[in-house]
C-alpha cells in the first residue's frame, strides 16, 4: 500500500500508546490482533519478525516465575514443596509483558515499509532538522552491518575451535575483547570513509537544501490519520470506563 | 595566473606513521586538463588525492607542511563542503561510498546538498544513469549491487553534482570492458567541457584520455617515463 511515511508513524505511536497505557489481558490481545491484520496489510516481514523474537518465550516465562514467587495471588499452578513456583496471575503477568512488546516490534516495523529516504524526509517535513534525521538514519542503516561483523567475528572464533560458552568468565572477557577491538577499529574506519563521502558531496553546504523527495499527504491518508486517532481514542476511553 | 589545482612543496604523514608519505609534492594544472597520477601501490596516490580535496587536513590529521589551493584558495581556509561545491571524488573503494536507499536518492544527495531544484535533479539523476548504462537500477538499493556497478553509482553520484573539478582515484579497475570504453570517452567529453581532472589509473589503455602523465615516486611527483617501473596493466 502506497501511504505516507508520517501516516505509518502515526498508527505506530497509536498502537504503541495503547500496548503501554492498556493492562488488561484481552483488551491487549485485541489490540495485538489489530495489529497483525495492520501489518497484513502492509505486507511487513511478519514472519521473519516473530522468528527473530521467538526469545521473549524465556521472557515471558521468567517474569511469570519472578511475578508468582514474590507476588501472591491467583491460582497456584506448579509448586515445589512449599515454594509456589507458578500462579495464575504469575502467567496473565508474563503474557501480558510479551504481548506488549510483539505490537511495539510488530507496529515499528510498520515504519520499515517505507525506504530510509522517505522517513527523513517526512520527519524534515514535520519540521524536525534535515541533519538529525540524516545521521538517524545513516545509523540505523548501518546497525545491522555491524551487526554482521561482530557476528562475523564471532565465527571466526568459532572456526579457530574455540568453544565461547565453554571458558571460564574472566577468560571470556579476553576472548571478547580479542574479537571486538578488530570490529572497533572497522567500525571507525569506515565511519571515517562514509563521513569523507558525505561530506565530500557538499552535506551542509549551505544553510538549506532542495529536496528530490517530496511527499504529499493524500486523501486517504488524511482519512488513515484520522480514524487511527479515533479508534485510539475510543479504545482508551472503552478501557478507562 | 590562477590554477584550478595549485599544489606546492606539500609533505604529509599520516599520524603514528613513521615515514612521510609525500615528501614535497609540487603540482599545478590548468582549467580544462586532465592529469593523470601512476605509482606503486600504497605509494601514496590516494593520499594526494585526500590532501587535493582537504580530507587531509579537515578529516585525517596528521602532520601537514606545504601548501594546496584551489582557484586560488588556501584549502585550509576552506571547510569541506564549501570544497565540494567545487570539487568532486570518486573513492577507490566501492563498498564504503554509498549510503542511500535507493539509486536515485543517492544520486539526488549531493545536488540536493548544493540547492539544484528539484526538476534539474530528476533530469541529472536521468542523463548520469544513462551515461554509466545504470537507467535499470534507478529503484535499487546500492547494496545490493555488484562492486563494479557501486563504483559506477559512484561516478554518476559525482557527475551529477557538476563540480568543475573532478578526482577519480582508480575509479575503472573494477569496471568492464564495454564499461571502460564508455567511462573514457564520458572523461573526454568532460575535459571537452573545460572540467579539470586528475585521475589516478593502474592501466596503460586508460592513460590515453591523459593530457599529461605524472608517476608518484619516494613521495615525489615526476613526469613519467616508463611503464615497467611503475607496475602498470597492459592490456
Ligand atoms: N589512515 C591511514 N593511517 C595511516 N597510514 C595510512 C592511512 N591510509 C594510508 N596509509 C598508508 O599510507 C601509504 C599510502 O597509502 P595510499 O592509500 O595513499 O596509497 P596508494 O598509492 O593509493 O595505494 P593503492 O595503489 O594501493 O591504492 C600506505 O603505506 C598506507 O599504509
Ligand atoms: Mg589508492
Amino acid at each position: 500500500m502506497n501511504v505516507d511515511p508520517r501516516t505509518k508513524l502515526v498508527i505506530v505511536l497509536c498502537l504503541s500508546t495503547l500496548a503501554i497505557f492498556i493492562k488488561d489481558v484481552l483488551f491487549l490481545n485485541g489490540v495485538l490482533l489489530i495489529t497483525i491484520i495492520i501489518s497484513l496489510i502492509f505486507k511487513t516481514n511478519m514472519l521473519q519478525i516473530l522468528r527473530k523474537i521467538k526469545r521473549l518465550l524465556y521472557v515471558l516465562l521468567a517474569i511469570a516465575v519472578i511475578q508468582s514467587v514474590f507476588s501472591a495471588g491467583g491460582r497456584t499452578l506448579i509448586e515445589v514443596g512449599e515454594l509456589v513456583i507458578l500462579t495464575t496471575v504469575g502467567l496473565q503477568k508474563g503474557l501480558e509483558f510479551v504481548i506488549r512488546i510483539m505490537i511495539i516490534i510488530l507496529s515499528a516495523t510498520i515504519i520499515t515499509t517505507s525506504n530510509s529516504r522517505e522517513i527523513v524526509q517526512g520527519l524534515v517535513q514535520w519540521k524536525l532538522p534535515y541533519e538529525i534525521a540524516f545521521m538517524v538514519s545513516i545509523g540505523i542503516r548501518f546497525l545491522p552491518i555491524l551487526i554482521e561483523e561482530i557476528k562475523d567475528s564471532v565465527i571466526a572464533i568459532q572456526l579457530r575451535g574455540i568453544e565461547i560458552e565453554k571458558i571460564p568468565l574472566r577468560e571470556r572477557f579476553r576472548v571478547y575483547s580479542y574479537l571486538f577491538t578488530p570490529v572497533f577499529v572497522s567500525t571507525i574506519i569506515r565511519a571515517q570513509k562514509l563521513s569523507m563521502s558525505i561530506e565530500m558531496r557538499g552535506f551542509r553546504a549551505y544553510e538549506t537544501r532542495t529536496s528530490y523527495t517530496v511527499l504529499e499527504m493524500s486523501y486517504t491518508d488524511y482519512l488513515v490519520i484520522f480514524s487511527s486517532l479515533l479508534c485510539t481514542s475510543a479504545l482508551m476511553y472503552l478501557y478507562v470506563s | 595566473m590562477i590554477y584550478p589545482i595549485e599544489v606546492n612543496d606539500l609533505y604529509y604523514k599520516y599520524e603514528g606513521n613513521l615515514r612521510e608519505i609525500l615528501n614535497g609534492v609540487n603540482l599545478k594544472v590548468v582549467e580544462g586538463e586532465a592529469v593523470a597520477i601512476v605509482g606503486l601501490s600504497g605509494c601514496g596516490k590516494s593520499t594526494l588525492l585526500y590532501n587535493i580535496c582537504g580530507i587531509i587536513p579537515h578529516i585525517y590529521k596528521g602532520e601537514a607542511r606545504g601548501q594546496v589551493k584551489i582557484w586560488g584558495k588556501n584549502i585550509l581556509d576552506m571547510k569541506l563542503p564549501e570544497i565540494a561545491t567545487k570539487v568532486g571524488i570518486v573513492f577507490q573503494d566501492p563498498d564504503t561510498q554509498l549510503f542511500s536507499p535507493t539509486v536515485e536518492n543517492e544520486i539526488a544527495f549531493g545536488p540536493e546538498n548544493l540547492c539544484v531544484a528539484r526538476e534539474e535533479i530528476g533530469l541529472r539523476i536521468e542523463r548520469v544513469l544513462k551515461i554509466v548504462n545504470m537507467e535499470k537500477y534507478r529503484l535499487e538499493n546500492p547494496n545490493s549491487l555488484s562492486g563494479g556497478q557501486k563504483q559506477l553509482i559512484a561516478i554518476a553520484s559525482v557527475l551529477a553534482m557538476e563540480t568543475e573539478i573532478l578526482l577519480f582515484d582508480e575509479i575503472l579497475s573494477q569496471i568492464d570492458h564495454e564499461g571502460k570504453i564508455k567511462i573514457r570517452e564520458v572523461i573526454k567529453e568532460l575535459k571537452g567541457e573545460g572540467k579539470t581532472i586528475v585521475l589516478i589509473e593502474h592501466d596503460l589503455d586508460n592513460l590515453q584520455i591523459a593530457d599529461r602523465v605524472l608517476q608518484l615516486k619516494d613521495g615525489k611527483l615526476e613526469e613519467f617515463k616508463d611503464g615497467e617501473t611503475v607496475g602498470l596493466n597492459r592490456a
